[in-house]
């Protein structure tokens, strides 16, 4: 214990001054734990501030939140059923103020290095001029982007914006146009309803059924190819509300890439191109002289020798060269005989009847592509007479769905509509013919199919009926007449009729197959007993395997100049 | 029991009575916490820190038992052999220390990546402790005697701040001012201090990195830059106010878990802990440290010796800061320096300092009646 044995006086120094320095020590000691105190004091005040009284609300950013917020651009388009077809997606978009560039080459360079695809000169001027905003890239995806910021060159900034996707690509195209990149609708349903997609906050619902629509331009487009044709047209609509379920025009486009799509492909052939329709428009005349009263079912004409007027000369493709009946003209498509019931209904109630069924203005249907039919300015005999078997007047296809609609519906006509109807709205229309004539003409059609130039469109039980035509393509003044339009129109079921079918092939070749023929009961009756085959199940139509009244309601009796009664039974 | 036991000579079993269970449950059930905090961090799951934590904890302790069970003297005689060993580390760190966060502060030592800034504060308070446990009540007053402590303080905080690390920096000065303070260092030579380094401000201010300067301009003004610098301390805000009276729940703080919450399981855990368990929460936590300091001044108003009161207090002061700066931090009532919370925060280095400043606070107790002489060896 050295402590202890240090001598007396140094122990007592030293005791007091440890003392002193205890003494120091603890007072300083107190003092230090109030000083920790105090300071703990102001924390736990502010703990209880900050948890309870202070409500720090998250603060505003005027800056931020507009970059954060979802960009609506445009409402989504979806078809009846509700597929999605159109719909925006946020992009980030790269711009540049090049006044705060510090060396464009080297920028620009570095850009190319993160964006493989762009031209390095030209960003490099853009980089260079003398403004505060250049775009440099639209629409980057997020991959893109993160490279673009890798980067880290100043003075590039991304905007956000909504770039217009078709996740069906091709499909329906002509139906659903397309966007700029400025999100403008140029074509289509895009163009058409452009303010309202912009505006509006939901869905817009297609009438068209893209399982329809698919089966179509499928279709369409292997006949296409097997027949060399230039090109197609389609279309499916529902008789009762004038609903176009099908518009295909072939070749199409891919919308997602709007930069590519030349004026060809985006011309829509269905409402745009107006054709002489040819001899689908004998289902006109004929229906017109059964509602005139001018012909019957009995009745029917000479169409022995062909009919001259003036410089033309009007003559039979499968000519009878005898008295045919009604029935007969129809199912093998004579033009001498739809020339007299035209001749003898009258120039004038020729001319109002095809006017009522909308034949000589523009189709009012939801697009800007539609074109106006080419009639003649003034209506004489000659126009009647070509018009009856469907020349002298180009009407669209769509013109003619409609028409041939109002002809087996029971003979009401009404619009034609791309925009999904309530189920509960009623589709308002004016009457043209009689339910009787109606009748009839279904009765007609389906004995084209049964037994006359359209046996290739038949779909087993599903009683098709329709008409066969072929027109020679105008080339400059005269017909092309290796150049042809060949079409069918069609109707199913036809006791009841749901849907209109229309097929149309422009410059079909005839094959081996079909004989060196290309007409429209070689090359596009095909497509409708395909097409029918395949979309009926879809859209819940049952096939009718047995013989059953159907059958019976359409059966027609073929009348001929001795009398004698045939009776022609569709089995 | 005391009586049969010479103070100077105590058994190995002694001393184990002797230490202060007590506390060292405190700083369990803080730790415990802490690990709690990391686990929700983790959005429930013991990877990938609270398991680490909890080894940490547990290698801390046994470090804490084994210090506070050495005799005292040993650590008095090695006092200064200790600080001098961790400023050649902090040297070292200079040399050979590999960068982490853009900074260099971190030496590998293969096991462990040693952190020397932050033993260093228990390694300056033990040097200034021995120094002024062997300078009179009366030396103490005159400056001469001043000039050894002060570069004891000043040689650390130089090459920390050279790191760079302006937080640890301040943090070493300010332990030293603490222990000055005890030592009995007359209170106008700290205000001459205070204003020296008022007017030093700008100086420093001028070699300051820019990220420091604009951690303080934003502490300043936080909603200046609200995306940018002054992200932390904003949402750091928001989450501590969303918390309410008593928080949202455990793994229930959204400011957290959608981590609008940076560094929430180091820095900002307390953020963290106060939005899940609101004001309650926090003060519960703040209680914990007030009972551990309690424990520190106790220590040290019990000691017999200066060296050891010296300690204690310095210890305390050095888990003061460590929690008032974290805290008074997130709460944005000073400048982000980047100090962990005290056994809460996930972080080896800082659970290892403070584990080793708390054995040496539950040495001091054990030791409380053994004798050191001014110049050594204590008794014969």
């Amino acid at each position: 214990m050295t402590e202890r044995r240090v001598s007396p006086p140094e122990k007592i120094r030293i005791e007091g001054d440890r003392k002193t320095a205890i003494e120091t020590g603890r007072n300083r000691l107190m003092v230090a734990g109030a000083l920790f105190a105090a300071a703990f004091l102001v924390i736990s005040t502010r703990v209880v501030d900050v948890s309870i009284f202070s409500s720090e609300a998250e603060p505003r950013y005027s800056r931020s939140i507009t970059k954060t917020e979802k960009y609506t651009g445009r409402a989504d388009i979806v078809d009846r059923n509700g597929v999605l077809v159109a719909t925006s997606v946020n992009t980030a978009s790269l711009y540049a103020n090049p006044r705060l560039v510090l060396d464009p080459e080297q920028a620009a360079l570095k850009l190319s290095r993160a964006l493989p695809d762009i031209n390095v000169e030209a960003i490099e001027r853009k980089l260079r001029s003398d403004r505060g905003f250049v775009w440099l890239r639209r629409h980057l995806t997020p991959r893109q982007q993160y490279a673009v910021n890798r980067l880290g060159i100043p003075a590039l900034n991304f905007q956000r914006e909504a770039r217009r996707m078709y996740p069906l690509g091709p499909l329906a195209s002509h139906v659903l146009g397309f966007t700029d990149i400025d999100n403008k609708g140029l074509a289509g349903i895009e163009r058409y309803f452009d303010k309202e997609l912009r505006s509006r906050q939901h869905n817009m619902a297609l009438s068209v059924d893209i399982r329809v629509q698919h089966v179509l331009e499928h279709e369409l487009s292997i006949a296409m190819e097997k027949f060399g044709a230039i090109g197609a047209a389609g279309l499916v609509m529902d008789v009762e509300t004038a609903e176009i379920l099908g518009m295909a025009s072939l070749p199409d486009f891919d919308p997602n890439q709007p930069g590519a799509i030349d004026n060809e492909v985006r011309f829509n052939r269905t409402t745009q191109g107006v054709y002489e329709m040819g001899s689908t428009f004998k289902i006109f005349t004929t229906a017109m002289a059964f509602d005139a009263g001018t012909a019957t079912m009995r009745s029917g004409y000479d169409a022995t020798d062909p009919i001259r007027v003036a410089r033309f000369v009007i003559r039979d493709y499968h000519a009878k060269k005898r008295w045919l009946s009604v029935p007969e003209i129809f199912m093998y498509s004579s033009n001498i005989g739809s020339v007299k019931m035209a001749l003898d209904v009258g120039i004038k109630d020729h001319r109002k009847f095809l006017t009522q069924l909308g034949m000589l203005k523009p189709v009012r249907v939801e697009l800007s592509e539609t074109g106006s039919p080419l009639s003649p300015s003034q209506w004489r005999e000659i126009n009647s007479m070509t018009i009856s078997f469907g020349h002298g007047l180009a009407v669209s296809p769509l013109h003619l769905v409609a028409g041939v609609s109002a002809i087996v519906n029971g003979g009401i006509y009404r619009t034609p509509t791309l925009i999904r109807r309530d189920a509960r709205e009623t589709v308002v229309g004016k009457r043209v013919i009689s339910e009787q004539t109606s009748l009839n003409m279904r009765r007609l059609m389906r004995l084209v199919v049964e037994n006359g130039t359209g046996r290739k469109a038949s779909a087993p039980g599903y009683l098709v009926g329709g008409k066969t035509g072929t027109a020679e393509k105008v080339s400059g003044r005269g017909y092309k007449n290796k150049a042809l339009i060949s079409s069918f129109i069609a109707a199913f079921p036809m006791h009841k009729p749901k849907y209109v079918v229309l097929a149309m092939l422009d410059e079909a070749k005839g094959t081996k197959e079909t004989l060196g023929y290309a007409t429209g009961g070689w090359v596009a009756a095909p497509v409708i007993g395909a097409v029918v085959r395949r979309i009926a199940p879809v859209l819940g139509l049952r096939p009718i395997k047995t013989q059953d009244a159907a059958h019976e309601a359409l059966s027609v009796k073929i009348s001929e100049k001795s009398g004698r009664g045939r009776r022609v039974a569709a089995n | 029991m005391r009586g049969f036991v010479s103070p100077q000579r105590l058994s190995l079993g002694h001393k184990m009575l002797q230490i202060n269970w007590g506390l060292i449950l405190i700083v369990t059930a803080t730790a415990a916490i802490g690990v709690a905090m990391l686990y929700s961090a983790a959005n429930g799951s013991w990877n990938p820190w609270a398991t680490r934590q909890i080894a940490r904890y547990a290698v801390g302790l046994v470090i804490l038992i084994t210090v506070a069970l050495v005799d005292i003297r040993l650590w008095w005689r090695y006092s200064y052999l200790l600080y001098a060993a961790l400023l050649a580390l902090l040297a070292a760190v200079e040399v050979v220390g590999s960068i982490g966060m853009g900074a260099q502060r971190w030496i590998n030592l293969g096991v462990i990546t040693l952190q020397p800034s932050e033993l260093m504060k228990v390694g300056l308070t033990l040097a200034l402790a021995r120094y002024f446990h062997g300078v009179s009540s009366e030396d103490v007053r005159r400056i001469p005697y001043l000039f050894v402590p002060l570069v004891l303080i000043a040689l650390p905080s130089a090459l920390v701040l050279k790191q760079p690390d302006l937080g640890t920096a301040l943090f070493l000065i300010m332990i030293g001012g603490a222990v000055f303070f005890v030592a009995g260092v007359r209170l106008w030579k700290f205000g001459l201090v205070l204003a020296a380094a008022g007017a030093a401000v700008p100086i420093v201010w001028s070699t300051l990195r820019t990220y420091q300067q604009r951690r303080i301009l934003t502490f300043l003004d936080p909603e200046s830059d609200p995306l940018g610098a002054g992200y932390h301390i904003l949402q750091s805000k928001i989450a501590l106010g969303s918390g309410g009276l008593f928080g949202k729940g455990f793994m229930q703080g959204s400011q957290s878990h959608l981590n609008f919450l940076p560094e929430k399981q180091t820095d900002f855990i307390f953020t963290m802990m106060a939005e899940e368990f609101g004001m309650a929460g926090g003060l519960l936590l703040l209680g914990l440290y007030i009972l551990i300091m309690i424990y520190g001044f106790a220590i040290g108003l019990r000691s017999r010796t200066h060296f050891g009161r010296l300690l204690a207090l310095g210890l305390t002061s050095m888990l003061f800061l460590y929690v008032f700066i974290n805290i008074a931090m997130v709460m944005g009532l000073i400048p982000v320096v980047g100090v962990p919370l005290p056994l809460i925060s996930y972080g080896g280095n800082a659970m290892l300092t403070l584990m080793i400043g708390i054995g040496f606070m539950i040495n001091v107790y054990v030791h409380r009646d053994v004798k050191i002489s001014r110049t050594g060896g204590g008794d014969g």
